[in-house]
This record gives structure tokens, C-alpha cells and sequence, in this order.
């Protein structure tokens, strides 16, 4: 079955040179900035690294301090006792409800939010302006007001609480969804579906090994977006859940409502960081190419990283070996 | 994978307040046959391929695969292989899982999947390619496997979407030979959209001329290029030369004189438009020492203009005073410049005529 023609090689394409720089590189003396501008923007990139940091370094301090009296600039007693005095409020089990409540959210609207971008993007919606500005109005709303008149309605519709609090976070999670999906379907070649088909391939099939590895990326970071809405959630808490969920942002409010648990407000508002921060981290760094070979393919779908590098890297066909 | 496909009375509308996409097309294409659908921009070539797929419903009308009406029938039961202008390689997958995406979603294990996908990089040059990300291809080797991927689900009928359009002219006849050796190793029905009329006659037998939707002409690549239907199919093939007149009694008679005709190549006594293929056209500078072959009607003409098609030359001839322009391609090596008098023959085997 195999067919021979000299004129048409099979040779492995040249792997692209990495030692190779370029102008526009990073590191080269077109993007490089010199004397001033270098220090401006060392001083920017300082500036704002303390502008993140700065409000965490206190929180360390004081999580692990069993004192600390001013003006000493550092905990005059170090200690754990924030600790133990977290854990008896119920810090863990309120740990464990907020991370379910955001992946209960997340799980309900990444979806809901992929298909309703999917939608959009794709036209199939009848007046997809009014519809999308439906969808954002969640985030226009003042949340004190919307929860307070919805819970009225869940009141009388006799909805029980945790199933009114994972509604009403789903609808606030949504425009978040919907728009982190619609920005993936705006480049999302439905054709990639349509050629699945042609080779076999059922709905059900594309969906699972075509169209989700390809938004795969996009609904990472829409699952975190709800994630989030779930996670840092106070006001629907309290007035839809009445009480009936208590989730670590109700533990730190009330901790914080009193006089002296600085200690215990400091290692809840850690413990109330650190999740969505490891799940950010997570995020990066599997969506990071690993091989040589990815870091090309990243760059190519990421226009402006190494766009000369990546013409390069593909070889044309007129050369030795391209083909 | 040599499936007769046959389109009847095909019809695409997709919205009423719009013009049809397709209009009552009837197409028939031969199995192991390769049919270029040609037309320009919006004449509803792709809309053709996609309906052929299944990937658009019909309006009305029917589409046959060896006999059977597949219109009822979702794209992946139909056994179409469809390659788009993209390549559309799953970045997710290697060249080889792409090549065995049609084995894989078939249920054949994924060793066997993997062999067969071999069996068919091999075909299109790229074995030895298979572990590779897509994301490592040129654009040709990109659509070698986009075509080896569509070819390992075994198509009734390969459909070609433009696959060539994105590629440079050398890559591009490449692609060409390698349709040519794929068409010789297992003769598979294939369609083949393209605007590229020279595309159009390298790789395929038959052509289909498409123009708003309505089918002018299908026929041989020579019949369509010598024997144009009519004159908007001359057009579209890149004819130059259209000459107002009468056919009388087995002849052209215009202003340039009487022009005769084969009889399969002419239309009834009555008006008609003589049209004749600017490289078919033999030009010879009138003060040459070879005259004209005997028996052969050689009309008077002389250069109104030159312009330079690499190299060759494209003449724009006066003839019986300005009445009558004809264009013809002059190899080069002929001395002429505009004022020249050049003697014109139209061989007979290439003038056809079209009914006005």
C-alpha cells in the first residue's frame, strides 16, 4: 500500500536550534531596557510584588504569635495557640464546607456556564446581546439587595437552604463562567468536531475526545473562577443558608468580630488563602508546556511569545529534510 | 473506498429571504473517479462538500452512496472523509493517535489502531512521524496527515475541502503528486472543491463548475476547458475569447469571417458566440519565412497590445479592422511588438461555439 516518489522525503524535521536568539527575545537589546527605564521597571516590578505580599506578611506573623504588643515590630511571644483556638471554633469541618460548597458550585456552573458561551459565541441564542447581558447582570447587582429579595422567594417556594445557597451561588458564579468559556468558543474552530464526525465519531464521542480536551484549558479557569464564588462567599451564606451552612469565611467574621483574636483571625484568613492559591498554582503549572516540543506548540498558540522562533521552528517545505 | 456518489435534484436553502446555496444540483461522480468542484467565492462549493457529509441537511432532494439515499444519515455513518483547508489535527493527540482516531472511536483496539495508522503515515510519506506532536508538522506535512487521518477511516468517498489553498505553489504540486499516487494505489472516489483552476485540471478527471448554486457544466477536465457549456462557464475557466456571429451551414460567421466547425462541437444553425481558449490560439508574425500550412485558415490581424505572463505573452489582436479582439498566449522567442501583423489560426479542434 506504501507509494514511492523521490520527490517527496520523509526525512524527521530539523529540531529548532534552542540556543538560537533572536531579536525580540527576551534578554536581547531590542526588548531589553536600559539605565532608567531598567530601574523604573525593577522599582514597578518590586512595588508591586510588595503591593501583593504586604498584607500576608502580618498574617504570618501574627498566626504563630501568642503576643504581640506595640511597638515591637516583631511577636513578643510565638506560639500556636491561634492555632489550637482556630481548630476549636471549627475551622476544619468549616475548611471542608467551603471546599465542597466551591466544588459543588463550580461542578454546576462550569458546565451550565460552557453552554450557555457556547451558545452565544456560536450564534444558535435569539438576541445573544439582551441574553448575555442577562447572564453579567449577577455581578451589576448589588449582592445585599438581590439575596435579600431571593430569599423571600426561596422562603415561600419552600427551597431548603443548602440547596437555595448552591442555587443562588451557582447564578452569582455564572457571568464568571460564562464569559472565562466564551473567550475560549470565540477561538474554538467548531470544524474540529465536524471532522470528528466524519471519521466516526458520535456526539457523545466528540464531546469527550475532541471538544473538552480542547476547551480544557478555558474550563480549568472557569471551574476556578466558581470555585472562588463558593469558597469566599459571606453574605448568601448567612442570609440564604440561615445558619444551616457554616463555611470558613462565617468562622473568620465572627472570630473577627471580637476583641483579641488577632492570632486566630490571622491563621483562619491564611487557612482561607492558601487553598485557592495552591489551586492557582496547579492551574499554572499544568498548563505549562514540559518538552521542547510543547514550549513550541505553546508559543504558536500563544501569538507573541517567540513568534519568530516558532517560524522557525517550522521548517519550510522547500528545505532539506521538511518533508 | 470506491464509492459512486451521486447528488439528485440537491437544493440548500438557509434562511428563506436569502438566494438558494444550491439549486436543484445533479451530480454524478463515478467510483474511483476525482471530481473538482470549481466555482468562485459564494458559489456554494463548500456548502456542496457539507452537504455531501452530512454535516448540513439537505432543503430537497437526495444524496445516493452506491444506490443507497444517505440523507437520512448523520455525518459519521455515512462514511465521508472530509480534509478542510485546515488541517484540523486534535493538538491534544500525536500524529499517530490522529491517524488512528477513526480505529480508536470504532471500538479496534488501540494496538491494532496504532498499526493500521502506520500503514497509512507510510502512504503519505510521514512513517516514522507517528510520535510526534502536530504541533512539530510544516503545513504540508500537516495536511499529509490530515489526509492519512481521513484515509484510515476508509471512506466511501474522500471529500477534499480546499485542502491546498494554504500552501505555497511548490508544496502545493507536492500535494498534487501525492493525490495522484494515493488515486493509483487505492482508487478512491474523491471530491475535491478548489477555486484554483489549475488545481482543478492536475488533480482531477472530471470537473463540476459551480456558480451561485447552480451546476453549469460537469464534464471531462478537456471538455470543460475546449467545450464550455456555455459562455459563463468559459468565463469561469478563464476564457478570453468570445466572438458574436451565426453558425451557418457548419461554420462561425462573424466580422472576422467564417470559422469552421467540427459538428460535435457546434450548435444549431442560428446565433451563437464562438469561443476559443487564448493558448489554443497559433500566432505567427506575418513577414515570417514559414508561411501558413496549406488548407488551413489563417485570419489577418494585428498586435493592439502585450502583456507579460512570465514567460510567456499575452497578445490582444485586432482583426478585420478592430471589429473582432481575440487574445492569445505566445510562447516566447516569436519577435512581435504592438503594431505587429500576425497571421491567427484556430484549429479546429478547439472552437467550439455556445448559443447566445
Amino acid at each position: 500500500m506504501s507509494i514511492h516518489a523521490s520527490s517527496l522525503s520523509a526525512q524527521p524535521a530539523p529540531t529548532p536550534s534552542g540556543g538560537l536568539r533572536l531579536p525580540g527575545d527576551p534578554g536581547t537589546r531590542l526588548t531589553d531596557s536600559r539605565g532608567a527605564r531598567r530601574a523604573g521597571r525593577v522599582l514597578a516590578a518590586t512595588l508591586l510584588g510588595a503591593w501583593f505580599v504586604a498584607p500576608l506578611l502580618p498574617l504570618a506573623l501574627w498566626a504563630f504569635a501568642d503576643r504581640w504588643s506595640f511597638p515591637s515590630v516583631l511577636p513578643t511571644a510565638w506560639g500556636t495557640s491561634g492555632v489550637e483556638s482556630a481548630i476549636a471554633q471549627g475551622a476544619v469541618p468549616a475548611l471542608w464546607r467551603s471546599i465542597a460548597l466551591g466544588l459543588v458550585v463550580a461542578a454546576i456552573a462550569t458546565p451550565l456556564g460552557a453552554m450557555a458561551a457556547r451558545a452565544l459565541t456560536l450564534g444558535t441564542v435569539r438576541w445573544p446581546r439582551i441574553v448575555g447581558l442577562i447572564l453579567l447582570a449577577p455581578v451589576a447587582l448589588p449582592p445585599f439587595a438581590a439575596v435579600m429579595g431571593l430569599n423571600v422567594v426561596l422562603l415561600r417556594a419552600y427551597v431548603p437552604p443548602l440547596v437555595g445557597l448552591v442555587l443562588v451561588l451557582v447564578v452569582i458564579a455564572l457571568p464568571y463562567t460564562t464569559f472565562a468559556m466564551r473567550v475560549a468558543y470565540a477561538a474554538h474552530d467548531v470544524r474540529y468536531e465536524e471532522e470528528a464526525r466524519t471519521l466516526g465519531a458520535s456526539p457523545w464521542r466528540v464531546l469527550w475526545l475532541v471538544h473538552i480536551p480542547l476547551v480544557a484549558p478555558a474550563l480549568a479557569r472557569a471551574a476556578f473562577l466558581a470555585f472562588l464564588v463558593g469558597w469566599s462567599d459571606y453574605v448568601v451564606t448567612v442570609i440564604i443558608g440561615g445558619g444551616a451552612v457554616v463555611s470558613l469565611p462565617l468562622v473568620i467574621a465572627s472570630s473577627a468580630a471580637g476583641i483579641g483574636n488577632d492570632s486566630t483571625v490571622a491563621i483562619l484568613s491564611l487557612a482561607a488563602v492558601v487553598p485557592p492559591l495552591a489551586l492557582l498554582a496547579v492551574l499554572a503549572f499544568a498548563g505549562r508546556p514540559r518538552t521542547h516540543a510543547q514550549r513550541v506548540a505553546f508559543a504558536e498558540v500563544h501569538p507573541g511569545s517567540h513568534p519568530i522562533r516558532v517560524a522557525l521552528a517550522r521548517p519550510h517545505p522547500a528545505e532539506p529534510g521538511a518533508r | 473506498m470506491t464509492s459512486h456518489l451521486l447528488l439528485s435534484d440537491v437544493s440548500k436553502q438557509f434562511s428563506h429571504d436569502q438566494a438558494p446555496a444550491l439549486d436543484a444540483v445533479t451530480l454524478d461522480v463515478a467510483a474511483g473517479s476525482c471530481t473538482a468542484i470549481l466555482g468562485p467565492s459564494g458559489s456554494g462549493k463548500s456548502t456542496i462538500l457539507r452537504v455531501m457529509a452530512g454535516l448540513d441537511p439537505v432543503s430537497s432532494g437526495q444524496v445516493f452512496v452506491d444506490g443507497v439515499d444517505v440523507g437520512g444519515l448523520a455525518p459519521e455513518r455515512r462514511g465521508m472523509g472530509m480534509v478542510f483547508q485546515r488541517p484540523l489535527l486534535f493538538p491534544h493527540l500525536s500524529v499517530l493517535d490522529n491517524v488512528a482516531f477513526a480505529d480508536r472511536v470504532a471500538g479496534t483496539g488501540r494496538a491494532a489502531g496504532r498499526r493500521n495508522a502506520e500503514r497509512y503515515l507510510e502512504m503519505v510519506q510521514l512513517g516514522g512521524y507517528g510520535r510526534r506532536s502536530v504541533r512539530e508538522l510544516s503545513g504540508g506535512q500537516e495536511q499529509r496527515v490530515a489526509i492519512a487521518r481521513a484515509l484510515a477511516a476508509r471512506p466511501r468517498v474522500l471529500l477534499l475541502d480546499e485542502p491546498f489553498s494554504a500552501l505555497d505553489p511548490e508544496l502545493r504540486a507536492d500535494m498534487h503528486r501525492l493525490i495522484d499516487e494515493i488515486r493509483a494505489a487505492i482508487s478512491p472516489t474523491i471530491v475535491l472543491v478548489t477555486h484554483d483552476r489549475d488545481e482543478a485540471s492536475a488533480v482531477a478527471d472530471h470537473i463540476a463548475v459551480l456558480h451561485e448554486g447552480e451546476l453549469l457544466q460537469h464534464d471531462t477536465v478537456d471538455a470543460i476547458y475546449n467545450r464550455p457549456r456555455s459562455l459563463r462557464v468559459s468565463r469561469l475557466m478563464g476564457g478570453l475569447n468570445e466572438v458574436p456571429g451565426e453558425v451557418i451551414g457548419g461554420a462561425h460567421v462573424s466580422a472576422m469571417g467564417a470559422v469552421p466547425l467540427d459538428d460535435a462541437r457546434r450548435t444549431p444553425d442560428g446565433r451563437a458566440t464562438l469561443v476559443v481558449r487564448q493558448e489554443a490560439l497559433a500566432v505567427r508574425a506575418t513577414d515570417d519565412v514559414h508561411p501558413a500550412l496549406p488548407g488551413v485558415t489563417e485570419f489577418a490581424g494585428v498586435v493592439a497590445g502585450i502583456r507579460h505572463l512570465g514567460p510567456r505573452r499575452l497578445l490582444t489582436i485586432a482583426l478585420a479592422g478592430g471589429a473582432v479582439e481575440l487574445s492569445a498566449e505566445l510562447p516566447p522567442g516569436q519577435a512581435v511588438g504592438v503594431g505587429s501583423p500576425v497571421g491567427v489560426t484556430l484549429p479546429r479542434a478547439v472552437v467550439s461555439t455556445v448559443p447566445d
